[in-house]
Order: structure tokens, then C-alpha cells, then sequence
């Protein structure tokens, strides 16, 4: 009996469907013949701009222009010859290249086929008034990237360009393939999903001569979320100014929430540059260039931090109370270890530890490095993140490695040798850090070890972004930062203190220089990492010069910059 | 009579497929999207699985019985691994490799789910529900243990994500319990409350799920999407009008037109190449074939036999038709595939096995 009724209930759904199927092919099957004969349903896709980078201020770092590409539709194609002739003839371009990138992005009969893209507007209208002569050709309208401050911040910006063809390999099923365009480092791949608009498209169908029949389908593209960095342009072109073409880095951060307001690296380049195909030159010349124009090296250059480290290892000393204010190291120029010499810049004489610190006085820190030991000091380091991503909002970070005794265990199958404790003391040897771990570290060091996220997003669109503004607190006592911070202060307002170009009048200023040596016979590092506390805002900072020379070239570049916002009251 | 069974069933699974070579030939002949290999690819396996199918029609039919059970555990293991590690293909891990073999565990498990409930229910003696205790025993037993084993492998390949496939298993269960004999007041019940629980699962979809579901109610939304799939298709078979455009000249299928042309929408090439009378015979075969499995079903005497058969003929007749109706823009687009048709190792292999089970069947009235 049920059986019966399944039976029934499959009759039935068997007769409907061979109802609809005399109604589509024999009732309607004129309709759809001539739809399918002369299909003349085009596909038009329709980009949903990218949404746009401002800085801080509102200036736009990002920005979309209108662009004009020539299309084929496949299936209009009659006189191919006459076509590709014509526009090789208007576009200024070889007969075989148009062939060629016919034959390679045709897909489906209806879906355009892009032959050349942003051409200027005459071109468009010559090709425009022709259209009735070739039907399969179509004047396409999209957007294109521009960044309008050229090579300003483009490290922090990235640049954008297609997707590869392997990717876009599931539109294409669908008989098109939008000109998607994705981000590449910085910024535009950070946030590619939000900045990323939805294609959307029209499907119409056109009479014989290309116009417009009726509208079939329409669905609407959306635009990319726009979005404001912490980012000060003004702060970026001084620094880039300052730094010119040399190989170095520039960081300011606010030290209170961790925005980001300065971040150059040199040498830059134009993303511009990867927005013109024709530009192929320029962009495998940036590949090439020995200087690494594309790294950016305040998050992925790897460097030793020379003096910087120092700061570690005073707070070190102070916090498990190796050292007191009191204790005092006699510097004589050289430190004799197994018959090694390990030297000074000067001859110190007697040394506490904020004239140790302001003096950068090297013997001092050996003492305190040996009666320290290597393991405490790695302990230190890492509670202040150095050797670990800071997880800004920046793709292809780097970690770097702060060496220890059972890393050279593991990796070089050996034991920890005094005098590579002597090393590690002055930031030599292979702790190697990014500019941007070390503006941090300055940063918790300023702010009684309260450490911030570094981060470049203010806002997405209306929304203010709050994700970065977690906080965390490195358990060492108050008294000891107030000790390291002096320290550091007096580097700059002792007149024999290694900075003390940096005393600038109503400013307070402190920090560290650092002179790393780097392999072979190149020149040492450079380095100013340091704080500020200014009338508007709190920043810590670094200039870092790489083969720079001696850490006074970073100091007085630092004080250029520091002048600079001053007098522009971002300090 | 009993031989006169086992012809129909031989000739009317044989006409399909002829029909459906015929088919794949032609979607992968001239164009560069699917390669000419599918079709000797799917040559392969028909010769292989008509072998399956000859064997299986004689082998002791009490091994299905005893093997049940073991056949759904393996599966539902197949198909966490799939889970696991299985390949990924268009956004989906449907398939598994072993031995340098890739299949879709998804298509087994139609067979495991059939064989399964089929001991399940057949195991089940009518209890008359009088006291609350034996009305809860009966809802118990014949309707949630069952519908919990099925909803192991629906979740599992719905998981994949294999929408199609999970709703045809539903779709199974229920006709199965249909004929398990239990009330109608249960089994309204039970479906009322499913399609309460509808709205409740849609957040579990996948975007491009609720996508094509609603692109389904109005085509227009998405004209580049699947959108654009339904409306192609449709037009590839309108324009086969009543005798088609010959085999090897439909202009939708050659020019590039249809997607998934060879596996879940080969039948929009039928259409357009065989026009109307292509279309009714394939569906009269298919309507035969059918036809024998009730046939069978009315003299096999065995309670397993019957439900194992009911099985086969309620994934036949829905995949037919949801894959057919999804063609003609009647279903959403869910991925399910044209029986025999449809290019598909795994899917033609099941339906060759169970075809086979068929032949096994009618040779039987009686066996326990």
C-alpha cells in the first residue's frame, strides 16, 4: 500500500517534468533557439571600486581613478583580421601582441576579452566612434589604483595588481573573468578583504548591431571599506627627506596606544610604478636592485642593536639587584678576557650606571654582562618581546633571535662561551632585532614596562578600529625604570653624553645610541632609538642607518626630525 | 517472468548509458575546458562496473545482509577522512585517495545508508501502541535510532560541503521510514518538525549555499553566478526544440556555454542535442527501470529484500529528478548527479552495484 503511494508520487513528479520539458523545447523552444543562435547575451562585469587610504590628517594616500580598456566580445568577432588591424593601428600597438592577448584571455563567447587597458581618453572616443563598424569591440570602464603621494609610505601602503591567472580560475566557469585586482605587501594585503570591493555585472541582451536590447540581470558591485591610518604623511616625507637614499629606518610611535605616526625605510619606491604594465623595466630593476628598494626594513630587516641592548641589561641588573646606582665599574679602556681584548670607545674612568649609560661606556656593561650571565640576560630580552613578531598590522614581519645557551647548543652543537656573553652585553654577536622591536622596547621602558601594540589602522570606514589596544604589563619594579630612564635622559643632557645634540630646548628627549658592528669590512650600524615626551604627545622613536658609520650620523638625523615636529607641533 | 526481469533491467541500464557516452563524447569532443580523456575515463569504468554489476546479481544475497552494518562504520570512517585529509576540489573535499585511486566516499555512503536501514527496519516486529511505554519504545526505535544513524552520514558529507548529497540521504531516510510502516501521526510529526528546524540550519550553510538557494527563487540576482548556469542551461535545452541540433552541434555545449557540462549538468547537452525526443526516451528508460524496481519489490518476499530495493528506487527516481529539474531551473543548484550519466567514477560504480543488487533480487522470491 505505501509502496503504492511512493510509486504514485514518482508518476507524478515524472510527469511534470516531462510536462516542462515539451513546454521549454516544444512550446518555447523557438524562444530559446533564437536566444541560443544569435545569443546575444553579453556579460558586462562591473567593478566595485577598492576602497581608499587616508592618513591621519585626511589626506589620501590611496586613492581610485577612472580608466578606459578595449574589450572584444568573443562571439561578435567577424573580420578578425580587419579588427586586430584597427586597433593595432589606433593603439599604436604590434599586430601580433593583440593576437596574442586575444588568444590567451579568450575564455567564452561572452565574456569581453580585455586587449588594452587604460588607454587614454582619445583613443577610447576613436574607438568609441567605430564601434558600428565592429560590433565586438567595446570601450570598458574601470577603475585603477593611483597613489597620488608617489613614493611616500610605500612600504606601509603595499601596491596592488592581478590576481594570478591560477586563482581566478573559478570565475572563469562562469564565463567571465573579472579584472580582480588583489594587494601585495603593506596595507592593501593586510586589509585586502576590506579594501577589496565586489564585482558585480550586468547580463543583457543586444541586438545584431551591439545596442542594447533589454536589460536581463543586474547585480551590483560594492565598494571597498575605506580605510585611515595613524599614519602622518608630513612625518614620512621629512623622514624620507632626511634619510634621502641611504639604506636606513625611521619609526615614530606613539608610546601611550601604540599608533603608529612614522614609518619610512630607505630606500623606498614608487608603487605606482606596478600599476603601468608597460613599466616592466622599472619593476624588475626594483627586484633587482642590490639595495632592496622593496624590503622594508623596519619589520623584516634583521640587525644587531649595538648599545641599544644596553638598556636590557642596566634594567636587568637593577631589577634582580646584581647592581646598585651606587656600584661603580673602573673603565680603562679594555677588558682583558682569556688573553682576548675586548676595548672601549674612551677611557671612562669610574662609571655608575647613568653615566655608564650616557657614556654607552662598554667595560661597564661587560662586568655587569659576565655577573649577569647569559642566561638572565636572554630572560630579559624576551620580556621585552625582542626576537618576536610585534604582530603590527604589517604582512612579511619578521622575528629576528636573541641567542642563548641552549639555541647554540641546538644549532651549532657547542657550549656558550664567555666571550660571547661579552658580546651579547653590547648587542654584538647574533642578537638581531627589527628597528620596530626596539622603538617598542623603548616605548614599555618609557611607559614603567606597560607594553603597547604597535598598529598602522585607525578606522575602518566609520569605525574607529579598538583591536590593538590591548595592553600588557611586564612585572619589573617602578623604581628600577625610573633608574634605566634617567639613564637614558642623561645620555641626552649630559654635554659629554653620547646624544647630547638632542638637547633641544622645551623638549625632553632620552634615548640610547648604538654603533653595531656589522660582517666583514662594511661600516658599523648606526643607531638612536629614544622617547620623547612632547606637549602634544608621547613618542618613542628610532633612526637607524644601516652602514651608516658611527650612532652620531642617527643622532643628528634624529634631531632633524625631531625639530621638524616640533616646530609642526605633532610634538 | 523472472528472466524477463533480469533482461529489462540489463537493456534498460545499458540504454542509459549508451545514452550517456553518447553525451560525454560530445561535451568533451571539440572543446579545450573538458578533455576527451573524461570519456574514455568514464568508457573505463562502465566496462568495469557492468562487470561489478554481472557479478554482484550472483552472489549469495545473505553476504549484503551480514555486511551492512560493516559497510556503514567504514563508510562513516571513509568519510572523516575525507574530512581529514581528503582532496580539494572546486572550494570542497569530496574525494579520498587510496592507492593512487581517488573517490567520493559521498556516493558509497547512499549504498551504506540503503543497506543499512534495510537490516535496520527489516529487523524491527510491529509492537501495537497502547501504553505510553510502547509508544515511546516505538518513536524511540523506529524513528529516532534510525534517523541518528542517518544523520551521521548526512552531517558528515554535509560537512564536505555536499549540501545535494546530504538532502538526498534525508530524502532516502524518509521514504524508507515511510515503508518501514510506521503511523502517519509519527511521520507527519517527524516532517513538521523538520521543516521547522529549516530555518534554524540555514545559518549553518555556506555562503555560496545560500547564494545558489536564493538564487533559485530569483535567477536575476546573480547573473554571473549561478545564475548565469540555470539561464545557459535552460537555453541549451529550449533551443534543442522537438528534434535537436544533432549530436556534436549544440552551440551551447561547444561554445564553451554550460559549465560542469560533463557531470551535473550533462543533461542541458542532451536536451540541446537530442532535442525533445532525446529527452522523453532517456526519461521513458529511466521511467522503465523504475517501473522493474517496483516490479521486484512487489515479489521479493523478504523484508530486507524489499527495503533495499525501495532504497535503490528513491535515489534513482530523486537523483533523476532533482537533477533533471535543477537543469531546467525547477531545483536549486545543489550538485547532484544524472544517474549512469552524469561523468563520475564513484557515482557510476554505485549505481552499476545497485543495479546488480536488483538482479540479485528478482533471481529470489524467497530466501529466509
Amino acid at each position: 500500500m505505501r509502496i503504492k503511494i511512493i510509486r504514485l508520487i514518482i508518476i507524478i513528479l515524472f510527469a511534470m517534468i516531462a510536462m516542462e520539458l515539451v513546454y521549454i523545447q516544444a512550446i518555447r523552444g523557438q524562444y530559446f533557439y533564437r536566444l541560443s543562435k544569435n545569443n546575444r547575451i553579453r556579460v558586462v562585469p562591473l567593478e566595485g571600486s577598492r576602497g581608499r587610504i587616508k592618513d591621519v590628517n585626511g589626506v589620501f594616500m590611496a586613492d581610485n581613478r577612472m580608466a578606459y580598456n578595449v574589450v572584444i566580445t568573443p562571439h561578435d568577432l567577424k573580420e578578425t583580421d580587419k579588427v586586430f588591424r584597427f586597433l593595432s593601428e589606433v593603439l599604436d600597438t604590434d599586430l601580433k601582441t593583440i593576437a596574442k592577448r586575444y588568444q590567451r584571455d579568450r575564455t567564452a563567447p561572452f565574456a569581453p576579452v580585455i586587449i588594452a587597458e587604460d588607454i587614454n581618453r582619445r583613443t577610447a572616443i576613436t574607438i568609441e566612434e567605430n564601434t558600428y563598424r565592429f560590433p565586438s569591440l567595446s570601450i570598458q570602464e574601470s577603475f585603477k589604483r593611483y597613489y597620488p603621494l608617489e613614493d611616500n609610505s610605500a612600504h606601509i601602503l603595499g601596491y596592488v595588481g592581478k590576481r594570478n591567472r591560477t586563482e581566478s580560475g573559478s570565475f572563469k566557469e562562469y564565463g567571465y573573468s573579472p579584472q580582480s585586482m588583489v594587494g601585495y605587501t603593506g596595507i592593501e594585503e593586510y586589509y585586502d578583504s576590506f579594501l577589496r570591493g565586489e564585482v558585480g555585472g550586468i547580463q543583457v541582451e543586444v541586438n545584431s548591431r551591439g545596442q542594447q536590447v533589454r536589460l536581463l540581470s543586474f547585480k551590483e558591485p560594492k565598494k571597498g571599506v575605506d580605510l585611515i591610518l595613524t599614519i602622518d604623511t608630513r612625518i614620512q616625507q621629512k623622514a624620507q627627506e632626511l634619510l634621502a637614499a641611504r639604506r636606513g629606518v625611521a619609526i615614530v610611535m606613539d608610546m601611550d596606544n601604540g599608533e603608529i605616526l612614522g614609518l619610512v625605510s630607505s630606500p623606498g619606491f614608487n608603487p605606482n610604478v606596478f600599476m603601468n604594465s608597460e613599466d616592466r623595466k622599472k619593476i624588475s630593476s626594483l627586484f633587482y636592485d642590490t639595495a632592496s628598494p622593496l624590503l622594508n626594513r623596519a619589520i623584516k630587516g634583521l640587525f644587531p642593536p649595538g648599545s641599544v641592548f644596553k638598556a636590557i641589561l642596566a634594567t636587568a641588573g637593577l631589577n634582580n639587584q646584581t647592581i646598585s646606582t651606587n656600584t661603580t665599574f673602573m673603565c680603562n679602556g679594555v677588558y682583558q678576557l682569556g688573553g682576548m681584548e675586548f676595548r672601549c670607545t674612551h677611557t671612562h674612568g669610574a662609571q655608575n650606571i647613568f653615566e655608564a649609560i650616557a657614556h654607552s661606556c662598554n667595560i661597564y656593561f661587560y662586568h655587569l654582562g659576565l655577573k649577569l650571565g647569559v642566561d638572565t640576560i636572554e630572560e630579559y630580552a624576551q620580556l621585552f618581546n625582542l626576537g618576536h613578531k610585534t604582530n603590527i598590522d604589517l604582512p612579511y614581519e619578521e622575528a629576528g633571535s636573541i641567542p642563548s645557551r641552549q639555541g647554540r647548543l641546538a644549532n651549532q652543537k657547542r657550549k656558550w662561551y664567555t666571550g660571547e656573553t661579552l658580546n651579547l652585553s653590547i648587542g654584538q654577536g647574533d642578537v638581531l632585532t627589527t628597528p620596530l622591536q626596539l622603538v617598542r622596547m623603548m616605548a614599555t621602558i618609557a611607559s614603567d614596562g606597560l607594553e603597547v601594540q604597535p598598529h598602522v589602522i585607525k578606522a575602518m570606514g566609520d569605525n574607529f578600529t579598538n583591536q590593538f589596544s590591548g595592553k600588557r604589563q611586564i612585572d619589573i619594579r617602578r623604581d628600577v625604570f625610573k633608574k634605566v630612564k634617567e639613564g637614558l635622559r642623561q645620555t641626552v643632557t649630559d654635554p659629554t653624553g653620547t646624544a647630547a645634540d638632542l638637547n633641544i630646548s622645551n623638549l625632553y628627549v632620552a634615548g640610547k645610541t648604538g654603533t653595531a658592528q656589522s660582517s666583514g669590512n662594511q661600516e658599523n650600524h648606526a643607531w638612536f632609538v629614544g622617547y620623547v615626551k612632547g606637549e602634544h604627545r608621547n613618542v618613542s622613536f628610532c633612526v637607524f642607518l644601516e652602514h651608516g658609520g658611527s650612532s652620531h650620523n642617527a643622532v643628528l638625523l634624529s634631531r632633524e626630525l625631531l625639530v621638524y615636529m616640533q616646530s609642526e607641533e605633532i610634538l | 517472468m523472472r528472466r524477463d526481469l533480469e533482461n529489462k533491467i540489463w537493456i534498460y541500464t545499458l540504454a542509459i548509458i549508451g545514452i550517456g557516452l553518447l553525451a560525454l563524447y560530445s561535451a568533451s569532443s571539440v572543446n579545450v575546458r573538458v578533455s576527451q580523456q573524461v570519456f574514455y575515463d568514464q568508457l573505463l569504468c562502465v566496462s568495469i562496473g557492468l562487470g561489478i554489476m554481472y557479478l554482484l546479481g550472483n552472489v549469495d544475497y545473505r553476504r549484503f545482509y551480514d555486511g551492512a552494518y560493516i559497510f556503514y562504520i567504514v563508510n562513516v570512517f571513509l568519510l572523516i577522512g575525507v574530512l581529514v585529509g581528503g582532496r580539494h576540489a572546486l572550494g570542497a573535499r569530496r574525494w579520498l585517495e587510496i592507492a593512487g585511486l581517488s573517490f567520493q566516499p559521498s556516493e558509497f555512503a547512499k549504498l551504506a545508508l540503503i543497506l543499512m536501514l534495510g537490516r535496520y527496519f527489516s529487523n524491527r516486529r510491529p509492537t501495537l501502541s497502547f501504553d505510553l511505554l510502547s509508544r515511546t519504545q516505538i518513536i524511540f526505535k523506529g524513528l529516532i535510532i534510525p534517523f541518528l544513524l542517518t544523520s551521521v552520514l548526512m552531517i558528515l558529507i554535509f560537512k564536505q560541503p555536499d549540501l545535494g548529497t546530504s538532502i538526498l540521504l534525508f530524502g532516502v531516510f524518509v521514504i524508507m521510514l515511510l515503508v518501514s510502516g510506521l503511523e502517519y501521526h509519527y511521520l507527519l510529526t517527524f516532517l513538521g518538525l523538520c521543516l521547522m528546524a529549516v530555518p534554524f540550519c540555514w545559518k549553518f550553510l555556506k555562503p555560496y549555499q545560500k547564494d545558489r538557494l536564493l538564487v533559485f527563487l530569483n535567477p536575476n540576482i546573480d547573473p554571473l553566478g549561478a545564475g548565469y548556469t540555470i539561464i545557459q542551461s535552460k537555453i541549451a535545452v529550449g533551443s534543442g526544440q522537438i528534434f535537436g541540433k544533432g549530436w556534436l552541434a549544440g552551440t551551447q555545449n561547444q561554445l564553451n556555454f554550460l559549465p560542469e557540462r560533463h557531470t551535473d549538468f550533462i543533461f542541458s547537452v542532451i536536451g540541446e542535442e537530442w532535442g525533445l525526443l532525446g529527452t522523453l526516451l532517456l526519461g521513458y528508460f529511466y521511467f522503465l527501470l523504475i517501473g522493474c524496481c517496483f516490479s521486484i519489490a512487489e515479489q521479493v518476499k523478504d523484508k530486507f529484500g524489499t527495503f533495499v530495493v525501495i532504497g535503490i528506487v528513491s535515489i534513482l527516481a530523486l537523483q533523476v529528478i532533482i537533477n533533471i529539474g535543477m537543469v531546467l531551473g525547477l531545483f536549486p543548484v545543489v550538485g547532484i548527479t544524472l544517474p549512469f550519466i552524469s561523468y563520475g567514477r564513484s557515482s557510476l560504480l554505485i549505481f552499476l552495484v545497485m543495479m546488480g543488487f536488483l538482479l540479485n533480487l528478482s533471481k529470489r522470491r524467497t530466501v529466509f
